[in-house]
């Protein structure tokens, strides 16, 4: 009985020390910021889901391609083609934050992260540059970064027979709630 | 003991997998179906296909003689094209509106489709069901005789229709078309202002680029005189912003109303006629 009493303690503690720092979105958005001549346009998704766990520095964001709105319905399809959404649903991240975060501090502070980035079947690793900030509200991330097409294997769509900037500016804004233990 | 070891590798599996990547979830699975067919329509025949909002499609079709004529009319293509040149626009994603003009009788006419259902992946919404209201006015000299009310012709349609796989798609479209006036050709045509028909039309798509479709109008109930079913059969490519459509069809318009009631030649018989579609999205927005 002693034995059960230290194992039911153990998973318990256990559970609750990763659970303790961890952060999960509540709600999350993602924009991409794309330039052809003479037009720009941007695709928004609110379907954002984010995990940051402060104890173990991990930090795993993922979106679903198919949330992504130009608020064209030809342009969609054509993004969601070129993207082969069907065969490569989410681009995803998963990696550590290189820097120090303080919890402590409700000061917006700028932190680094580096891990792999996977969209259209194609993994690279990167280092994205972003601000953390622990607020009352919850743990509120932000972060962006230039996404090169070519290196993801992603031929740019060609809209209206002009072809799209290759280097597409990613922004992230997701506010994430401590996970209850 | 061994209970404890157990407990500590539960543990240690419980910290890994907070650790680990979250399972990747689908934000929506139930979400609407898309691209039941290729176009807003096949050969003639509306689909449940409505544009996206701020889409512009400008579309032309062709067709022209009945190939019967053989090499001497080099299969109907020397007797001369009927041409429909059209622009249908996306209000929302289920509220589009449009305009076409046909070379024959000049006719001139305006739709609106609105979509009441959207299938959905899930099948929580089985089909997608758009109404398809069609409003015509022939504008050729010969006409000007009758007033504006009696050049007027229209389409009500209900499109039903199901994608099945991703490679099959079928559309069932009750309709019934209204002309305010027809004309006697002979002393004993029956002929009837208000026509009712069935449409039926599917797409077996061959990749992501190409696919096959048909379309089928028979008529149901009274049937004016010498008056034929419509059928074409339709091969589509899809090329970037381009959607090409190649067919045979057996009417020789490209409005249900027209199909309904001016089709003179039986595709099953066969004969038919060659013709061909063009249509180009843009976005607007």
């Amino acid at each position: 009985m002693k034995k059960l009493f230290l194992s039911a303690f153990l998973v318990l503690f256990t559970a609750g020390l990763s659970f303790g720092q961890s952060f999960k979105t509540e709600e999350g958005k993602a924009t991409f910021y794309s330039k052809v001549p003479l037009h720009n346009f941007e695709g928004n998704s609110e379907s954002l889901v984010g995990l940051i766990n402060l104890d173990e520095k991990t930090i795993d964001f993922y979106i679903d391609l198919e949330t992504l709105d130009t608020g064209n319905g030809k342009r969609d399809k054509d993004m969601k083609l070129t993207l082969e959404t069907k065969k490569y649903p989410f681009a995803e991240f998963f990696g550590k934050l290189v820097t120090d975060f303080d919890p402590e501090s409700s000061s917006v502070q700028d932190v680094i992260v580096k891990g792999t980035f996977k969209i259209h079947g194609e993994e690279k690793e990167i280092e994205v540059e972003g601000t953390l900030q622990m607020k009352d509200t919850g743990l509120h991330v932000t972060a962006g970064w230039i996404l090169s097409l070519l290196d993801y294997k992603i031929e740019p769509p060609k809209i209206l027979f002009i072809k799209v900037d290759e280097n597409q500016e990613i922004k992230i804004d997701a506010l994430l709630k401590p996970v209850d233990g | 003991m061994r209970t404890f070891f157990i407990t500590v590798l539960i543990s240690i599996c419980t910290v890994s997998l907070l650790q680990a990547q979250m399972e990747r979830v689908r934000a929506n699975p139930d979400g609407p179906v898309e691209e039941t067919f290729l176009t807003k329509n096949i050969a003639g025949l509306g689909t449940v296909q409505l544009l996206g909002k701020g889409d512009l499609n400008s579309m032309i079709q062709h067709n022209f003689g009945d190939v019967r004529g053989g090499i001497d009319t080099f299969f109907g293509v020397d007797e001369g094209a009927n041409v429909r040149i059209a622009f249908g626009y996306g209000l929302t994603d289920n509220l589009n509106i449009g305009i076409g003009r046909t070379s024959r009788e000049d006719n001139i006419d305006f739709s609106i489709d609105y979509r009441i259902l959207h299938q959905t992946k899930l099948d929580r919404v089985p089909v997608s069901v758009v109404l398809k209201g069609n409003m015509g006015i022939r504008t050729q000299k010969e006409s000007f005789g009758l007033t504006v009310q009696e050049r007027l012709n229209y389409l009500g349609s209900v499109m039903i229709a199901r994608k099945f796989s991703d490679n099959f798609s079928f559309q069932v479209s009750p309709m019934v078309s209204h002309f305010n006036t027809v004309v006697q050709r002979e002393a004993d045509s029956e002929l009837y202002n208000t026509v009712y028909g069935l449409g039926f039309a599917g797409r077996f798509k061959i990749n992501e680029r190409k696919s096959i479709s048909f379309e089928y109008l028979p008529v149901i109930g009274d049937k004016i005189s010498d008056t034929k079913n419509h059928a074409a059969l339709v091969y589509e490519l899809e090329t970037g912003g381009h959607v090409f459509q190649m067919f045979f069809m057996s009417g020789r318009w490209f409005t249900e109303q027209h199909l309904l009631t001016r089709t003179e030649t039986n595709f099953f018989e066969p004969n038919f006629r060659f013709g061909f579609n063009v249509n180009r999205i843009f976005g607007l927005l």
